[in-house]
């Protein structure tokens, strides 16, 4: 191997004669790989020594054959041998044995290469001078090669049908998939709408159709309607075009009496002098906007269901309107009841549905009516037929013994304890609605009517400052409030007049601080005789209190005096307070009609003129209260009554 | 519920049983008394079959009473009594094998019912299968429970209409243990209606073997 490792050059002489063609080769793998290392490192068998090489080619040489042939025909063999050697001896410069020599047959293959190479060359150089020799096409075999057009169209079309219904066959089933994906994805849709519609309405399925209840007659209900909506799937939608946003996959249908929406309004007014123009209350509120989340169904079925309870309230009133007697009797006209809680006052409650967008011409150029609309009675009224609802279907009444009659539990009772008749009316519940909601229009109105009076005595009257505490627990029958009349400035010492006011459904109670109860009736104008009464009394004690503060003595009080002109409304009152020395005498009159008067009575050395007299000898009874003099009150200074009075009181008192 | 009184206004000489219940009336209206429409109470007599003979046949007396509407009382004479639902009539039916209905006894008084401050006056005739055999008037008391506390009062009240034929404290009242606080109530009002009855009708007996 060590010879071979250089290049070798040898040459190859040619019979033509060409000039000699170098062939370097060089071996592919000089040392074999014995081992590759797990870091790449390549561990080579080492090259055969000299010796090692010498050996391997002794192996080769078959001595034994070479001495046998010696012995027997050692003569041909030889020649044979010799002979052989000859021609490749002729052949060149050869100095191995060609059965020894590896490289033999690639000599071989390589000149035979050669001999191609040139006989082409030398083809090609001819054919080039198209004198001696020429290319020509080979004919093809026409009965063998040759096939007819159609067969070849045939054929074609053959195999591009295959080719195109393999595509097709392709192309549909992706284009299926596409279309059950989309028809997957609108069903799942609908379902999912179909199950959120579930979780919030009760639904059932009749037959194909899918049908809902929206009425109250679960929860104890006893209208009649049946309150029953379909629900549809909207299937007219395109799924190619974009979707648009507020696109819902169900429907609902809703009975066409319960279309659009409906409120019930009720309002307190003046009493209308003609009643030509009732029934035609068509007034109506924008309809609230909807919430962001909500779906379009659930915003229509709500309103549906409004309408519904609204029906059904109009209808309990209007029937309650007409079965139950009262004093004076209601009016029921198309969607309006009219009934007279006091005299002069009208009660109206309708019932306002308007159906879809359809706007009515007529209404809408009106100028809308300042709201008179009283919406915690129709808040109420709502309320009283759910609470009617539930009292159908309590607790109280359900689970029951199977022989027993729908009703209160303590009905129950009411045989085997012998219960009279007035046991069992307090049991059973007798109001209607209509008398209950009449009841609670008439304290909201008697009650706004007591603030009014109040508040209008307060900002008118000065003097006396009446103040209102109204309470913030109320009930919906009674309210109250407690009124306080104090003179500014003077609240710790004059704060004997404390009201306590509970406005009831028809009448106001007042609680006096000093315990007296006086009933009063819903008439306007007798709470304000009675505050103005109140407020002349107020200032008569604020002069008792203050004389009490001031060091003088009280000498009369009188809360209704007898005397002086007669008041139209209340009395007057009266007091009289003596200085603390007791010369000087204050007394004041005061009347809710006739104001204050104020006299101060001196001692007797004060007056001008003293009469002279035989019985009255000695000097000090001159020091007695004589004669009195009016105060020009309205001259006085001070902010109020009462501070006027201190100052009186203080100028009458000398410092000793 | 207050302290009831039950007792039987004689007839009138020489008029009949109308006539002198509208004297009463009238004399209760001059009291000032207010009418407050009717009442009524009747009486069932069902026997109690099944059981062995020797016994006398035990008498059961279904009850109502106006004035308690959805109540029905059953009584034996001086035995017990309950007070049930109105339902209880029905019950006598499927017990009719137990208690056969003695259908010629049914006794009911009718009249009309005045309010007189806390009196609660009743004025009947006591009828039987449509014959008048007698008048009971009902006095009652309402605010008192104890019969001992306004026995006085309501006899003083009674005279004041009656006249003379005020009756003596029922026995029902006797009865009732001195010192416990024992309350009247409507078991004792249809025990004295029923001695009424029973009184009636053996009057009529009488009356009638005399006729």
């Amino acid at each position: 191997m060590s010879l071979l490792s250089s290049f070798l050059y040898f040459s190859i002489t040619i019979m033509s004669g060409g000039p000699p063609v170098s062939v370097s080769i060089e071996s592919s793998c000089e040392k074999q790989v014995q081992e590759v290392a797990l870091d790449g490192t390549e561990t080579y068998v080492p090259p055969l020594s000299m010796s090692q090489n010498l050996a391997k080619l002794a192996q080769r040489i078959d001595f034994s054959q070479g001495s046998e042939s010696e012995e027997d025909g050692a003569e041909s063999e030889p020649k044979d041998r010799e002979w052989s050697k000859e021609p490749e001896e002729e052949e060149g410069t050869v100095k191995f044995q060609p059965s020894l020599w590896p490289w033999d047959s690639v000599r071989n293959n390589l000149r035979s290469a050669l001999t191609e190479m040139c006989v082409l060359y030398d083809v090609l150089s001819v054919v080039k001078e198209k004198k001696y020799m020429a290319l020509d096409p080979v004919s093809q075999d026409p009965a063998a090669n040759k096939t007819p057009q159609v067969f070849q169209l045939i054929s074609k079309k053959k195999s591009l049908g295959t080719a195109a219904q393999l595509l097709l066959k392709g192309a549909e089933k992706l284009s299926k998939s596409v279309a059950e994906n989309q028809e997957n994805r609108r069903q799942r849709d609908f379902n999912s709408e179909l199950l959120r519609l579930r979780s919030q309405w009760k639904l059932r399925k009749v037959g194909d159709k899918i049908l809902g209840d929206l009425s109250y007659r679960s929860a104890g209900s006893l209208f009649p309607h049946h309150g029953t909506f379909e629900v549809i799937k909207n299937t007219d939608i395109d799924l190619d075009k974009k979707i648009p946003e507020d696109y819902c996959p169900l429907d609902v249908q809703i009975p066409s009496d319960l279309e659009g929406s409906a409120y019930i309004k009720v309002s307190i007014q003046k009493q209308a002098p003609d009643i030509g123009d009732l029934g035609t209350v068509n007034l109506f509120r924008r309809p609230p906007k909807t919430k962001a989340g909500t779906q379009a169904w659930h915003v229509k079925l709500e309103a549906a269901q409004n309408v519904l309870l609204c029906k059904e309230i109009f209808a309990q009133l209007s029937r309650e309107a007409v079965q139950i007697k009262s004093q004076i009797p209601h009016i029921v006209v198309k969607n309006q009841i009219i009934s007279q809680p006091f005299p002069g006052l009208q009660l109206s409650i309708s019932l306002c549905h308007s159906t879809g967008e359809k706007k009515n011409h007529k209404a809408s150029p009106e100028k809308p009516k300042p709201d008179d609309h009283l919406y915690v009675l129709e808040h109420n009224l709502h309320q009283m037929m759910r609470e009617f609802h539930k009292q159908q279907l309590s607790s109280v009444v359900m689970p029951h013994p199977a022989s027993a009659p729908f009703g209160h539990k303590r009905m129950r009772l009411a045989g085997p304890q012998a219960y009279d008749k007035s046991e069992i009316s307090s049991l059973q519940h007798n109001e209607g609605l209509l008398e209950k909601i009449i009841k609670q229009a008439k304290h909201i109105f008697l009650r706004s009517r007591t603030a009014r009076t109040i508040d209008s005595l307060a900002s008118r009257i000065e003097d006396p400052q009446i103040q209102a505490h109204w309470s913030n627990i109320n009930d919906v029958y009674e309210s109250s409030v407690k009124v306080l009349i104090t003179s500014q400035g003077y609240e710790q010492i004059c704060k004997s007049i404390q009201l306590q006011l509970n406005i009831g459904v028809e009448q106001i109670r007042v609680v006096h601080r000093d315990g007296r109860v006086v009933t009063l009736s819903h008439q306007e104008q007798e709470l304000q005789d009675f505050l103005l009464s109140q407020m002349s009394q107020h200032q008569v004690h604020a002069v008792q209190q203050l004389a009490k503060v001031m060091g003088w003595h009280v000498l009369s009080f009188s809360n209704h005096v007898g005397l002086g002109p007669v008041e139209s409304i209340g009395n007057a009152s009266a007091v009289t307070v003596a200085s603390p020395n007791g010369e000087y005498a204050i007394s004041v009159r005061n009347g809710p009609e006739s104001g204050c008067k104020v006299l101060v009575q001196f001692p007797r050395s004060q007056t001008k003129e003293l009469p002279k007299s035989d019985v009255i000898q000695e000097a000090k009874w001159s020091h007695l209260r004589g004669p009195s003099k009016e105060v020009h009150w309205s001259k006085m200074e001070g902010r109020n009554f009462v501070y006027k009075m201190e100052l009186l009181m203080a100028a009458l008192t000398p410092c000793p | 519920m207050g302290v009831t009184c039950v007792c039987q206004v004689p007839v009138a000489e020489g008029k009949s049983v109308q006539q002198t219940v509208d004297i009463l009336h009238k004399k209760l209206e001059q009291l000032a008394a207010v009418k407050q429409g009717s009442f009524c109470v009747d009486c069932e007599t069902y026997h109690a079959t099944g059981n062995v003979s020797g016994q006398p046949t035990k008498l059961l007396y279904v009850m109502h009473n106006s004035e308690t509407p959805l109540s029905c009382m059953a009584l034996f004479e001086g035995g017990p009594c309950v007070i049930a639902d109105a339902n209880f009539d029905v019950l006598m039916v499927k017990l009719k094998s137990h208690f056969q209905n003695a259908k010629g006894h049914k006794v009911e008084c009718r009249g009309s019912r005045y309010r007189y401050c806390d009196f609660l006056i009743k004025v009947g005739t006591v009828t039987m299968s449509s014959s008048a055999r007698g008048i009971s008037v009902e006095v009652e008391y309402c605010p008192c429970v104890v019969p001992g506390d306004c026995w006085n009062l309501i006899r003083e009240f009674m005279a004041s209409f009656l006249g003379s034929s005020v009756p003596e404290l029922p026995s029902v009242f006797a009865a009732k243990p001195e010192g416990l606080f024992a309350p009247a109530d409507c078991v004792d009002t249809m025990t004295q209606y029923l001695e009424l009855f029973n009184k009636l009708r053996k009057m009529q007996i009488q009356g009638s073997n005399v006729r």
